[in-house]
C-alpha cells in the first residue's frame, strides 16, 4: 500500500478515466466448422508442467512465425471444451517483452465439429510475414489430478495420476516441441514410456523433472494425442474451494475498511477406505506424519489488521490463534477447522478481519474522487496450494458513490488472474444500517483461481461528495424528529369519554 | 403510580421532578445491571444459544424468519421423530419466536443488519431488564413505600433464582415468560384495585401473550381464581372484583384458545376448570348481592343456602359425569407429580429422567435467592398487617409458589418474583424507619401529648419509633453489609454456576489460560459436512434439539418426549444385544448412532451415566425384554469394569463407548476417568456397526449402521470370517519353528 503515490495514481488515471469498464464475461461466437487459419507455424515449443501445488500450472514457451503472405494478429490456442472451464488465470506475453503487459485475450464458445474452445490471442501489433515472436503462454488447469488409487487407509500415501498427451495441443503446426513435468518429490510411481517418439530413453529423469522430448512434430498433424499418464505421491491435501465469497466493505466514516470471506471447501484427495479412526490420527499428529487431510489452515493478514474471527455455521470455531505480527510484518491468524479434512469432506467457514481505511484510500487532490486500492483475494497460504473454482468478490462502497470504475494492477508477471474481459463485474446497491440509498457494490466474479492470484491487487475509483456523506446522519436526524413529533401529536390526542 | 408516594415526601414540583428523574435514572441502572450480569456466556465464550430446549427454539426461529408465519403455524416437521415426524406449528408455544421474529422484522425495516442468533441469545438479558420494570410497577401496587418498587426491581434483576433461566443464550419460554408473568399480575393488581375493564382488558391480553410463550400460564390461570375465591370469602366481594375478574377471564379464555397447542383445554382441561368454577361462582355472588338488596334478611337466607346446595350438587355431579365421560380430561402427569413427588418415578420414568423436575434440595433457595429468603416471610407478614386486595394475592401466591418451587427445581423460577416483592416490602419497611435522621419536634410531642391527654384513651396515637442514633446506625450498616453480599453471591453464583453454554466446555490449562473443550459442535458439523442430507441420526433424547439445531440431520427422538413408545424404542436398541438392535436400527432406516462418553475427560454427563434412565423407560415398555436388574451386578453394583454383568457388556450403550477405547493406553491399562474403574484389557467387538467419527477428546462417538452383508451372511459371521484370515496369519507367524525341508 505504501507504494500507492499520486505517481502511480497519475499512471493509471488516464486508462480509468477512459472508461467506464464494467463488463460481462463474453464469449466469441464461432462458425460451428470452425478451424483456425494456418496462418502460423510453431517453430520451437516448450512446455513446463508443474505438479507441486494440488493444481496443474502450465507455462508454454513457443516461438510462433507468421507462414502467411499477410500480417497476422489473432492467435488460436484449443482446449476441450471439458478443460477449458477449469482452466483458470490464462495469461499470454510477449516473452521478450514482459513488462509491456498482457495481450488481448478473447474466449470463444464450442466449436461443435472439434468439441475444442479457443483462447484467441491478439498480438498488439501484428505480426509481419516471415517474422517470430516468443509468446509466453501460462495458465493453470483445476481438478485436473486425479487420486489413485481413490480410497485409501488414513496413515498411507496418496498419489495422484495426471494425464496429457505428449504432443502439446496447438492449433498450428509445431516443429520441436519438449514437455517438462517438475514433481513434488522423487517418489513417481508409474509414468509412461514411450518408445516410438524419439531415440533414446523418453523421458529423461533429473531429479524430480522428468522430460518428455524433445520430438520433431514437424509431420505430426496439429490436434493428434499421445496420451501420457503420471502417477506420482502426493501427501498433500488437494484443497479446492467450490465458492469463495470475499466482502469488502468500506466505511468513510468509521475509517474502517471490513472484510469476511466464507470459503466453502472441500478436500479433492483419497478417500478414505475406513472410516476415520480416532486413534490412528491422535498417533499421527503426534508423529507430526504428513497427511492428506487439512490439519490447519495459515492465513497471513495484511500488517495492522485487527479483530479477526473465524467461525463457521454453528458459531465460533475455538482453534483458532492469530499472531498479530508487530505492525510492520504480516498478521497471521492460524486456523484449525473442527476436525481434520479428509479427501471428500466439506468443510465450510467465515473469517473476517478489520483494517484502518487509511491505508488503504486516498482522495484524489482537489476532487471528491477517492482511489482504494485492496487486495483483490487473499486467502490462505499453503504449500499444496489452493483452487478456487469461482470467486465472488464483492466491494461495498459508501453510500451515495458513484461513477465507478476498477482496475487490476498488473507487473511484470503474471499476477493468476484472466484478462479483464474473463471477469464479470456489476455494480448493485446495497441496504444496510439504516441506509436510504443503499451502497454503491462493485461485484466482481471469476471462475477458476488458484492461490496464484493471491495479493493481485484491485484498484476502484470512485465519486463521493460530501452531500453523500452526510446523508445518512441527516436522515436519522430528521427520522427522530419525525418519531418524537408524532408522539408529540398522539399524546396530545384526548380519546377519553369523560366530559370536556 | 409512584408518585403519589413521593407526594407525601416532597413539596414543591421542582423536587418532585428531580425525583421522578432520579427514580427513571436509577429504574434504567437496574434494566442495565440485569441486561449486564447475564453477559458472563458472551464474554466468556461467545454469542451462542445454550442447552438443549433452546437450540429447537433457535431453529424453530429460524423457520419462522425464513418462511413466514403462515407456514410456520402449519409447520409439519420431518426431520424429528422419524419415521413419525411431529406437528411442530401445533405442539409449541409460539410466543419467544414471534417475539424474536418481530424484533427482526423491525430491524430488517430499519435495515440493522443483525443476525437471528444475536436476536436470540440477547432476547432473555432483554426481557430480564423489562422483568426488573414490571416488577417495580407490581411492588408499588403494593406499598406506599418510595422504596419498595426500587428494591424490588434490583432485586429480580439479579436473583440468581432469575439468572439461572435467563442469561444470554439460555433461549428458552421462560425468557419472556417471567416479564409476562409478572407483568400480567401487576395488571390484575391495577384491574382489582380500580375496578376498571381497561385495565381487566389489558391483563386478559399479557395473560394471552404468556398462554402463547410458556405452559406454566396455568399458574396465572389458577392463581387469579384462586385470588378472587379467597377474595369472595373474606366477604371482601364488590364489583371491582367482579368487573376485573369477568373481563380478564372472558377475554383471556378467548384469547387463550387462540394457540393451536392450548385449544380446547381452557374448557375441557380439569387444570383449568377452577377458572371457569370461580367465574360461575362469581356471577351467583353478584346474582345473591342483588338479590339482597330486593329482599328481606330472613327469605334471602333460605334462598341463599338452598342455591348453594343446589348449584354446588349440579356444579360437582356434572363435573364427575363429565371426568368420567371424558369430556374433561384428566388431570395430566405433570400435574399429579405436583402433589406426589414419587409419583413420577413410578409412572412416568421420562419425567422423572429430568433433572429439573427433581424436587428442590433446601441449600438451592439459600443458593437461588440468599438473603431475600429469610426476608420472604418477613414480607408475608407485613401483607398480613395491612391486608387489602392485592396484599392477599401476595400471601396466597407465596404459599403455592413455596410449595411448588419445594417439589421441582425449576419452579423456582415463579417463587422468585413474590420473593423479591415480599422481600422488598420487608426490608422498606426496615429501611424508611431506620434511615430518617429527623427526630420528631419536642414542641410537636408536647402538643400532642397534651392534646392526647385531653382526649379517649383508645383515640391517642403518641408518636413513637427509634430515634437513637446508634441503632439506626447498628441497623442501617448491617442492611447495608447483606445487600452488599447479596450482590456479591449473586455475581458470583451468576458467573460460576448459570454461565456455561454446555454446548461448549471450558477447562484451564496448566498456566491458568483457558482451554475450550468443543467437541460437541466439532462432530455435529462433521456430521452436517460430511453426511447426506437425510442421514437419521439415533442419539438418546437429550441431543435430539442439539442435531436438529447444530448438524440439521434428522433425529429419532428428542427433548419434544412426546412420544413415550418411540423414546423406549431407542433405549431398548442402546441397551439390548447387537443381535437385537440392529433390527430396531433397520427398520428405523438409522444412519448414523450417536453416543456421549465422558471417560477419557472424566466428563460425568456421558450416557453411560444416563444409560440406567434408558433401560427404565425401555423396561416400561418391554417389561419381559429388558430387566433394569440385569444391568447391577449380583451384589447390586452398577459397573462397567470386568465385572460388569453380561448383559451390561452385551449392551450396544456399552459396546459403542467403550469400543477401541484401550488402543489409547498401554495394553491393560484402559481407565474410565469418569467412573473411575480399570476396564478390561479387549475392547468389545462391534459386529452391526463400524466407528464414523469420534472427537477430539472422545465426547462425541459417532458409528455408521452397516448395511446388510453383500454375501448374506449374518455380520458377525462376516467380521468373524474377516477376522478369521487374519488370525489365520497371525498364527502362522508365532506357530511352532517347522525345519524348512527344502
Amino acid at each position: 500500500m505504501r507504494f500507492f503515490t499520486a505517481s502511480v495514481l497519475g499512471l493509471l488515471m488516464p486508462s480509468l478515466a477512459a472508461a467506464s469498464n464494467l463488463s460481462t464475461a463474453t464469449q466469441l461466437v464461432l462458425p460451428l466448422d470452425f478451424k483456425p487459419p494456418q496462418v502460423f507455424k510453431n517453430t520451437n515449443l516448450v512446455r513446463n508442467t508443474n505438479l507441486e501445488k494440488s493444481y496443474v500450472r502450465e507455462t508454454i514457451n513457443v516461438v510462433v512465425e507468421n507462414v502467411d503472405k499477410q500480417p497476422q494478429s489473432d492467435y488460436y490456442i484449443p482446449f476441450p471444451s471439458d478443460v477449458f472451464n477449469r482452466v483458470g488465470g490464462f495469461e499470454v506475453r510477449d516473452k521478450k517483452a514482459t513488462d509491456a503487459g498482457r495481450f488481448e485475450v478473447d474466449a470463444t464458445e464450442i466449436v461443435s465439429s472439434s468439441g475444442n474452445q479457443f483462447f484467441v490471442v491478439h498480438f498488439p501489433e501484428p505480426l509481419a510475414p516471415k517474422s517470430q515472436i516468443t509468446l509466453g503462454i501460462s495458465y493453470s488447469v483445476l481438478n485436473s489430478l486425479a487420486p489413485r488409487p481413490s480410497v485409501i487407509q488414513q496413515n498411507d500415501k496418496q498419489y495422484l495420476t495426471y494425464s496429457f498427451s505428449a504432443y502439446v495441443p496447438s492449433a498450428y503446426q509445431t516443429v520441436t516441441q519438449k514437455t517438462k513435468l517438475k514433481f513434488p518429490g522423487t517418489n513417481v510411481a508409474d509414468y509412461t514410456e514411450t518408445s516410438d517418439l524419439k531415440t533414446g530413453a523418453d523421458p529423461e529423469r533429473k531429479g524430480t523433472t522428468y522430460t518428455y522430448g524433445p520430438y520433431e512434430t514437424a509431420k505430426v498433424a496439429p490436434g493428434t494425442e499421445y496420451p501420457i499418464t503420471v502417477r506420482y505421491e502426493f501427501t498433500n491435501p488437494v484443497i479446492t474451494a467450490h465458492l469463495l465469497e470475499r466482502d469488502v466493505e468500506v466505511s468513510h466514516w468509521g475509517g474502517n475498511l471490513a472484510t469476511e470471506e466464507r470459503y466453502w471447501l472441500r478436500n479433492n484427495g483419497s478417500e478414505l477406505a475406513n472410516h476415520f479412526s480416532r486413534v490412528e490420527w491422535t498417533f499421527s499428529n503426534y508423529q507430526k506424519a504428513p497427511s492428506s487431510a487439512v490439519r490447519e489452515i495459515t492465513y497471513p493478514l495484511q500488517p495492522g489488521s485487527v479483530d479477526p474471527y473465524f467461525t463457521d455455521d454453528i458459531g465460533n470455531v475455538s482453534t483458532s490463534r492469530y499472531r498479530p505480527g508487530n505492525g510492520k510484518t504480516g498478521a497471521n491468524l492460524e486456523l484449525k477447522p473442527r476436525y481434520p479434512i479428509f479427501g471428500g469432506w466439506n468443510y465450510s467457514f467465515k473469517v473476517g478481519w478489520n483494517n484502518d481505511l487509511g491505508r488503504f484510500l486516498r482522495q484524489i487532490k482537489g476532487s471528491d474522487s477517492y482511489a482504494l486500492k485492496v487486495p483483490f483475494l487473499q486467502g490462505p497460504k499453503m504449500s499444496e496450494g489452493i483452487q478456487y473454482e469461482r470467486v465472488v468478490v464483492r466491494l461495498v462502497l459508501p453510500e451515495g458513490a458513484h461513477n465507478v470504475r476498477y482496475e487490476l494492477v498488473e507487473g511484470a508477471n503474471s499476477n493468476g488472474l484472466p484478462s479483464a474481459n474473463q471477469i464479470q463485474a456489476t455494480l448493485s446497491s446495497f441496504k444496510t444500517y439504516m441506509d436510504t440509498l443503499g451502497r454503491t457494490t462493485l461485484t466482481l466474479e471469476v471462475d477458476s483461481l488458484t492461490d496464484e492470484a493471491r495479493d493481485a491487487q484491485l484498484v476502484v475509483i470512485y465519486d463521493h461528495t460530501l452531500t453523500d456523506a452526510l446523508r445518512k446522519p441527516l436522515t436519522i436526524f430528521a427520522g427522530l424528529v419525525t418519531t418524537f413529533f408524532a408522539i408529540w401529536v398522539i399524546g396530545n390526542i384526548d380519546v377519553s369519554i369523560k366530559k370536556r | 403510580m409512584a408518585e403519589s408516594s413521593i407526594d407525601v415526601l416532597l413539596k414543591g414540583s421542582s423536587g418532585r421532578t428531580t425525583r421522578g428523574l432520579l427514580r427513571i435514572i436509577i429504574l434504567l441502572t437496574i434494566a442495565a445491571a440485569a441486561v449486564a450480569s447475564r453477559l458472563f456466556s458472551v464474554i466468556r465464550f461467545e454469542s451462542i444459544i445454550h442447552e438443549f430446549d433452546p437450540w429447537f427454539n433457535f431453529r424453530a426461529t429460524k423457520y419462522l424468519v425464513e418462511n413466514g408465519f403462515y407456514s410456520f403455524w402449519d409447520w409439519f416437521d420431518d426431520r424429528t421423530w422419524h419415521p413419525l415426524g411431529r406437528v411442530t406449528g401445533g405442539t409449541l408455544y409460539p410466543g419467544l419466536m414471534v417475539t424474536s421474529g418481530v424484533i427482526y422484522h423491525i430491524l430488517r425495516f430499519l435495515t440493522i443488519p443483525v443476525d437471528i442468533r444475536n436476536i436470540c441469545v440477547l432476547l432473555a438479558p432483554a426481557f430480564s431488564g423489562l422483568t426488573a420494570l414490571a416488577m417495580y410497577l407490581l411492588t408499588c401496587e403494593m406499598s406506599s413505600s418510595p422504596s419498595a418498587g426500587l428494591l424490588a426491581a434490583a432485586f429480580m434483576g439479579i436473583t440468581p433464582g432469575y439468572i439461572s433461566r435467563s442469561v444470554a443464550g439460555s433461549y428458552d419460554n421462560e425468557a419472556i415468560a417471567i416479564f409476562l408473568l409478572v407483568f400480567t399480575f401487576f395488571l390484575w393488581i391495577k384491574a382489582v384495585k380500580n375496578g376498571s375493564i381497561m385495565w381487566g382488558a389489558l391483563t386478559a391480553l399479557f395473560y394471552g401473550y404468556m398462554v402463547s410463550a410458556w405452559g406454566g400460564y396455568v399458574f396465572i390461570t389458577n392463581l387469579i381464581p384462586l385470588h378472587v375465591f379467597v377474595l369472595i370469602c373474606m366477604g371482601r366481594y364488590s364489583t371491582r372484583v367482579y368487573i376485573s375478574y369477568t373481563t380478564w377471564y372472558a377475554l383471556g379464555t378467548l384469547g387463550s384458545m387462540q394457540i393451536p397447542f392450548v385449544g380446547f383445554l381452557p374448557i375441557r382441561n380439569s387444570d383449568h376448570m377452577s377458572a371457569l368454577g370461580v367465574f360461575g361462582l362469581i356471577q351467583l355472588v353478584a346474582f345473591a348481592e342483588f338479590i339482597r338488596g330486593y329482599l328481606p334478611g330472613k327469605q334471602f337466607q333460605k334462598l341463599l343456602t338452598s342455591m348453594v346446595l343446589l348449584v354446588f350438587g349440579l356444579g360437582f355431579g356434572g363435573l364427575v359425569l363429565l371426568s368420567i365421560s371424558g369430556v374433561i380430561a384428566p388431570w395430566s402427569g405433570r400435574f399429579y407429580s405436583l402433589w406426589d413427588t414419587g409419583y413420577a418415578k413410578i409412572h412416568i420414568p421420562i419425567i422423572a429422567s429430568v433433572s429439573e423436575h427433581q424436587p428442590t434440595a433446601w441449600p438451592a433457595f439459600f443458593f437461588d435467592l440468599n438473603f431475600l429468603i429469610w426476608l420472604f416471610p418477613a414480607g408475608v407478614f407485613i401483607c398480613f398487617q395491612k391486608l387489602k386486595d392485592e396484599h392477599v394475592f401476595v400471601i396466597i401466591y407465596a404459599v403455592l409458589s413455596s410449595y411448588f418451587a419445594g417439589v421441582m427445581v425449576r419452579l423456582m423460577l415463579t417463587l422468585t418474583p413474590i420473593v423479591c416483592v415480599a422481600a422488598a416490602l420487608a426490608l422498606s419497611a426496615i429501611l424508611d424507619n431506620f434511615l430518617v435522621l429527623s427526630k420528631p419536634d419536642p414542641e410537636a410531642v408536647a402538643k400532642a401529648s397534651a392534646e392526647d391527654s385531653k382526649s379517649f384513651r383508645s383515640s391517642r396515637s403518641p408518636i413513637v419509633g427509634i430515634y437513637s442514633y446508634f441503632s439506626k446506625t447498628v441497623v442501617t450498616c448491617s442492611m447495608s453489609l447483606y445487600l452488599l453480599m447479596f450482590v456479591a453471591h449473586c455475581t458470583w453464583v451468576t458467573s460460576n454456576a448459570y454461565s456455561s453454554p454446555s454446548v461448549v466446555l471450558a477447562s484451564k490449562m496448566p498456566d491458568g489460560s483457558q482451554f475450550i473443550i468443543d467437541d460437541y459442535r466439532e462432530a455435529y458439523y462433521w456430521l452436517r459436512q460430511n453426511t447426506p442430507d437425510n442421514a437419521k441420526i439415533m442419539s438418546w433424547w437429550d441431543y435430539g434439539y442439539q442435531i436438529g439445531g447444530m448438524a440439521d440431520r434428522p433425529t429419532l427422538v428428542d427433548n419434544n418426549t412426546w412420544n413415550n413408545t418411540h423414546i423406549a424404542t431407542v433405549g431398548k436398541a442402546m441397551s439390548s444385544r447387537e443381535e437385537v438392535s440392529y433390527p430396531i436400527l433397520r427398520q428405523h432406516d438409522v444412519d448414523y448412532v450417536l453416543v456421549v462418553f465422558g471417560g477419557l475427560l472424566g466428563y460425568s454427563g456421558d450416557d453411560l451415566n444416563k444409560f440406567l434412565w434408558m433401560v427404565r423407560i425401555a423396561e416400561g415398555i418391554w417389561p419381559d425384554e429388558i430387566s433394569e436388574r440385569d444391568y447391577f451386578t449380583a451384589r447390586g453394583e452398577y459397573r462397567v469394569d470386568e465385572e460388569a454383568t453380561p448383559t451390561m457388556k452385551n449392551s450396544l450403550m456399552y459396546k459403542m463407548s467403550y469400543y477401541n477405547y484401550n488402543s489409547l493406553f498401554p495394553a491393560g491399562q484402559a481407565v474410565d476417568r469418569v467412573r473411575g474403574v480399570k476396564l478390561p484389557a479387549e475392547s468389545p467387538q462391534l459386529n452391526t456397526l463400524e466407528e464414523a467419527f469420534t472427537s477430539e477428546n472422545w465426547i462425541i462417538r459417532i458409528y455408521k449402521v452397516k448395511d446388510l452383508d453383500n454375501l448374506g451372511r449374518d455380520h458377525s459371521n462376516a467380521v468373524a470370517f474377516d477376522k478369521g484370515l487374519k488370525r489365520k496369519r497371525a498364527t502362522k507367524k508365532k506357530g511352532p519353528r517347522v525345519l524348512r525341508t527344502e
